[in-house]
């Protein structure tokens, strides 16, 4: 843990169901925590019993691992290392769409990431998401193709197939990858002959690289070991005859040559699966001495398929080509944290903290990031899982706990603490840890009072926050949810704090009305943080409400007239109009691309470049909301006003306010540009305050809302579905009840699979797995993630529409009345 | 018949006669209470008018002002004032809506601290602008009565600095959630003021005044306890004025002599203060 150098932090990120889990069991068995017998089956990282039960991963779970490297390999790795012993902290994360967050949490911590694809099913929605995800936070990724016996039992494809649908796999890999190009951290894409790609089968326990069978060959043919390896992939071809290397596909004779790699590589194991499949128990036997297998008396004695298990195992053991792969290609916390601490440090890159991360510096200013929390066997509290950037954290340390919103110098959010204890995270174990330094993975107890879902911990009176991260999916499903028994209130309010400490993506909140509201990625999300509230953190029975979506009002056209109000002493006046924002802007201002903390002038150059804004109202936005970071501006575009700056404070406050909670249905708005024309002030700031701005700001933004055609949207899923083409037309009929539409689909290469994308709004998202699963027999898997903001036609002000209606259902949800409040509530007469 | 009524400075016996006598042929009083506060409470006013009085805060006044003029055109109805209705804070979109429902209104003034402040000893004639100073918060801080300040100065005019009171404001967090949920009252002090000028003037470094500017604060005007001392800004920093309410006024440089003799009587120090009134206000004693 001392030796940095050898300390290698990943994440396992995948596809649902491509095996991550299962793949991780390997390295755990490799490493004696669990029998190698039981690897494949056990999910040992899989630590909840509904993981269990339902065989996905839910939470993230992270565990640490002690290898010893064989001391001929040390050369080939091209970084800095200090002896063959390495500490691998690996986090298993989940892979269905709904959990995404919680890969967000573990990538943060970790430097590399192992990217598990299946070898039937291909690249998939989640695959390219969380590979984006890591590719964004600079993490750097190698690949294994996984459920190789799949395409060898099930499919029984040939080897030049099988060649091929590899080489799909890597180069869709790689086309993500490419577009992610950082000089700082060199090439990322992946390749076979570098050894960055794996092949193997999980529940089985093998894999290799080429670099395992380079080495076998290498002796063979005398050729050096790297060289060997580039000859294993790619248009190389052995001519047997003339015992000579060629790249034609074809010899002298115009006879087909056979492509090395299925030759050297893929003909042992297919010949092992033939024989052993087919019982021809002496070709069998021959094989195995001809590989050096050596089989215990017990082991003779099986046949099929446990036997191919337990060759194959030992052939190639899936632990030593892992391990392989990340101790020589993952990067070490000192070479990653080199060209991660722009991406992470929000301080200045000269200051004590960011030279401490780039240097992974034990002895400097502590900086550690908490990206999780962790629920103890102690009801209630929770281990703060986080990562040591810099300096060494220790049991008893006086430290600063920076939430989210501490702003340096100031003294909000922020906490002075002791650390009570540090642990190591074993999966379903903890370890007590005297202390640990810069560049590992540690838990903390005593810190998670302070902290909602994640902060950062220094010791640094001077230190910045390190970066808040960003989820790729947003809370869009919610359910209200109340006690059977009144007097169980308490402890659910409680157990609301609970959940939302122990889950990075939910939000728990009370509407206005006084509705406990839980608020998730997707349905399954929720369906795991209801039980989760129901059995653990509130512990008394509930009732849940039906699920609702969220909406977001926009406009969609300019105001009519210049809107005016009044404040309350008549002395000020706020005249505004709003107008629609570019929908692409929006998009880029949700995606963190266009935002609050650029230089105004930059992005007063890109916004009239690219959206023809004029360039000095550009330059005078005053703020993004809601939330300080939304989708709409509030843009001074007044001339020569007096006094303006003093009511900027209480305009950008109101404007905050009528975002978080529009004129519509208090929903939040999306996609609005509210332009400031004019303002008259009373001379003396004492009559124009806050008392006296904050709401006529808000009001006006109303009245500008209500005169521009106000309408709203609905979220819209991306649905991907995967289903053999006989059982399609049940997916059409399903979609079509629920007003979503099919834009993609296309055939999987050599199989009857259809992958079929559609847009589906969220809305009619409830049930519809189920639905989907019953109108194909069971044969279509689903995958949603949210996709986007769609515009629902109709006006929320005249009745006789769909959007009229939703308004007011969700108005009367929220306790409000039913009718939206008239434009002269809002709007003031000259 | 729209009444409205100066109540003075101090206690319920400060209104006038032709004020009280109106008071008593009203059938409905209402007695604003959040532009500035009287020494006494709401049943001293009662026991003295025999009458019942409805405290009339910021958001009746401001939104309801329909509910205090209701049938004024038959009945009288009261609206009493603290200082001067027409003083330091004007109602005077009350009596525009009431001009518009054609409500006959009748103003009874009375003293306002506008005028009281005579008796810090400076002549009413010499004042320029007023100015308000509000409490600052971490991210509000305007400062746009510097300018006045400055042109007062440039002129040799005093200036009267009136201070923030907050008697009922809500929180922005209770404002938006729509709850009617006050911050306890808050008056600011001289000593407040003073740092918040001092505060503005090392930012802009205009010399509108210095440290060493001559002021008087006046607390409790025209009251029993009223309170007043003069001396550098520095020194009025370190004095005690004890209650609200408090105002502050910057002494200009056309200080007469009689002023400055007046205003020596209240001085922290008198020898400092006849030595910058003859260093920086050119006045001979």
């Amino acid at each position: 843990m001392d030796k940095v150098t050898n300390v290698r932090n990943m994440s396992v990120i995948a596809h649902v169901d491509h095996g991550k889990s299962t793949l991780t069991d390997s390295l755990v068995s490799k490493a004696g925590i669990i029998s190698s017998a039981r690897a494949g089956e056990t999910r040992f990282t899989d630590t909840r019993q509904d993981e269990q039960d339902r065989c996905i991963t839910i939470k993230s779970t992270a565990i640490s691992m002690f290898f010893e490297m064989p001391k001929d390999d040390l050369p080939e790795i091209k970084q800095k290392t200090d002896g063959n012993e390495f500490l691998i902290n690996l986090i298993d994360s989940p892979g269905h769409v709904d959990f995404s967050s919680e890969v967000t949490a573990a990538l943060r911590v970790t430097d590399g990431a192992l990217v598990v694809v299946d070898s039937v099913d291909g690249v998939c929605v989640q695959t390219e998401t969380v590979l984006r995800q890591a590719l964004t936070e600079k993490i750097k990724p190698v690949l294994i193709i996984n459920k190789v016996d799949r395409a060898l039992l099930e499919l029984q494809v040939s080897k030049e197939d099988l060649y091929t649908s590899f080489q799909r796999t890597i180069e869709s890999v790689n086309v993500i990858i490419s577009t992610y190009l950082d000089k700082s951290m060199g090439d990322l894409q992946v390749y076979p002959e570098k050894g960055t790609v794996a092949f193997g089968s999980g529940l089985h326990g093998w894999a290799f690289t080429l670099r395992q069978f380079a080495e076998r060959y290498s002796k063979k043919f005398g050729v050096d070991k790297e060289k060997m390896m580039g000859k294993l992939w790619g248009e190389n071809y052995f001519n047997p005859a003339t015992k000579k290397w060629t790249t034609k596909s074809s010899d002298a004779n115009g006879r087909q040559l056979e492509r090395a790699f299925n030759m050297f590589v893929l003909d042992p194991i297919f010949k092992l699966f033939d024989s052993i499949m087919n019982f021809k128990k002496e070709q069998t036997a021959t094989m195995l001495e001809k590989l050096d297998i050596k089989l215990t008396s017990d082991e003779k004695d099986l046949e099929g398929k446990p036997l191919l298990k337990v060759v194959m195992r030992k052939f190639l053991p899936a632990g030593d080509a892992l391990l392989e792969m990340i101790c020589i290609h993952l990067p070490s916390p000192v070479t990653a944290q080199e060209y991660r601490v722009e991406q992470l440090y929000e301080g200045p890159m000269d200051d004590e903290c960011a030279m401490g991360i780039r240097r992974c510096d034990p002895n400097a200013p502590l900086m550690l990031y908490v990206s999780k929390m962790v629920p103890t066997s102690d009801k209630g509290r929770f281990y703060a899982f986080g990562r040591v950037f810099s300096g060494t954290v220790r049991s008893g340390l006086k430290v600063r706990i920076q939430g989210p919103n501490y702003v340096p110098g100031k003294k909000e959010d922020l906490f002075i603490k002791s650390i009570q204890r540090t642990i190591l995270m074993m999966g379903r174990y903890v370890e007590s840890i005297e202390d640990c330094p810069a560049g590992n993975i540690v838990g903390l107890v005593g810190v998670d009072q302070f902290l909602v879902k994640s902060g950062t911990i220094t010791t640094s009176d001077t230190a910045h926050n390190l970066k808040v991260m960003k989820f790729s999916v947003s809370p869009v499903v919610e359910v209200a949810v109340e006690v059977k028994n009144a007097n169980d209130l308490p402890k659910l309010v409680e157990g609301l704090k609970r959940l939302s400490k122990s889950d990075p993506c939910v939000q728990c909140y009370t509407s206005p009305s006084g509705e406990h509201i839980v608020a998730g990625a997707g349905e399954l999300h929720l369906e795991i943080c209801l039980k989760d509230l129901e059995e653990d953190h509130a512990q008394v029975p509930i009732k849940i409400g039906e699920p609702v979506v969220q909406y977001r009002e926009t406009v969609t056209a300019e105001s009519s007239i210049d809107c005016l109000s009044k404040s309350p002493n008549k002395h000020n006046r706020i005249f505004m109009r709003a107008m629609p924002l570019d929908e692409e802007l929006a998009n880029e201002i949700e995606e963190g691309k266009v935002g609050p903390r650029d230089d105004f002038k930059t992005r007063a150059r890109e916004l009239a470049d690219k959206y023809n804004w004029d360039v000095m109202e550009a330059r005078k936005i005053w703020c993004f909301g809601p939330d300080t970071s939304g989708a709409n501006l509030l843009v001074d575009t007044t001339k020569a006003v007096q006094y303006l700056n003093e009511i900027k404070d209480s305009c950008v406050a109101a404007f905050q306010w009528a975002t978080k909670e529009g004129c519509l249905a208090e929903e939040n708005m999306r996609g609005i540009r509210f332009n400031i024309l004019d303002v008259t002030l009373h001379a003396d700031a004492i009559h124009r305050g806050g008392g006296q701005i904050i709401p006529t700001a808000r009001r006006v933004c109303y009245a500008s809302v209500l005169t521009a055609e106000p309408a709203i949207q609905e979220p819209v899923y991306l649905v991907e579905i995967q289903v053999p083409d006989s059982a399609m037309g049940g997916i059409y009929g399903v979609l079509n009840r629920r007003r979503g539409h099919v834009f993609a689909e296309e055939q999987r290469p050599g199989t009857p699979m259809m992958n079929i994308k559609a847009y589906l709004p969220v809305n009619e998202s409830f049930g519809f797995t189920a639905a989907l699963r019953q109108d194909t027999g069971g044969q279509a898997f689903p995958q949603a993630v949210f996709d986007h903001w769609q515009l629902m036609s109709g006006s929320p002000l005249e009745p006789g529409n769909k959007v009229y209606d939703i308004i007011r259902a969700v108005r009367k949800r929220k306790g409000l009345v039913e009718d939206i409040p008239k434009l002269d509530n809002y709007y003031d007469k000259l | 018949m729209l009444y409205v009524i100066g109540l003075g400075l101090s206690d319920e016996t400060d209104i006038s006669v032709k004020g009280l006598e109106a008071v008593k042929s009203c059938t409905r009083v209402y007695l604003e209470a959040y532009t500035s506060i009287l020494m006494v409470d709401k049943g001293k006013l009662e026991a003295f008018y025999g009458k019942q009085v409805i405290v009339a805060d910021r958001e009746m006044v401001e939104s309801e002002s329909d509910k205090i003029l209701e049938g004024a055109q038959e009945v009288n109805v009261a609206f009493l004032v603290v200082g001067d209705p027409y003083g330091a804070t004007t109602h005077t979109d009350l009596v525009i809506r009431a001009r518009e429902l054609e409500i006959p209104v009748s103003v009874i003034h009375n003293a306002s601290i506008m005028n009281a402040i005579g008796a810090c000893g400076l002549q009413l004639y010499n004042f320029g602008q007023t100015i308000s100073i509000v409490f600052f918060t971490e991210t509000w801080r305007p400062d746009s009565f510097y300018e006045r300040i400055k042109e007062n100065r440039n002129l040799g005019l005093h200036t009267l600095c009136l201070l923030d009171i907050k008697v009922k404001e809500q929180s922005i967090e209770n404002m938006a959630r729509g709850r009617k949920i006050y911050e306890p009252p808050r008056y600011m002090t001289i000593q407040t003021a003073v740092e918040q000028l001092l505060e503005i003037e090392e930012n802009r470094q205009e010399n509108a005044y210095t440290p060493d500017t001559l002021a008087i604060g006046c607390a409790r005007i025209g009251t029993a306890t009223q309170q007043i001392v003069s001396g550098t800004l520095e020194e009025l920093r370190h004095v005690d004025f004890g209650g609200p309410l408090h105002s502050l006024v910057l002494v200009g440089s056309r200080m007469h002599f009689l002023e400055a003799e007046f205003v020596k009587a209240y001085a922290v120090d008198k020898a400092s203060f006849e030595k910058i009134a003859e260093r920086d206000y050119h006045v001979k004693q």
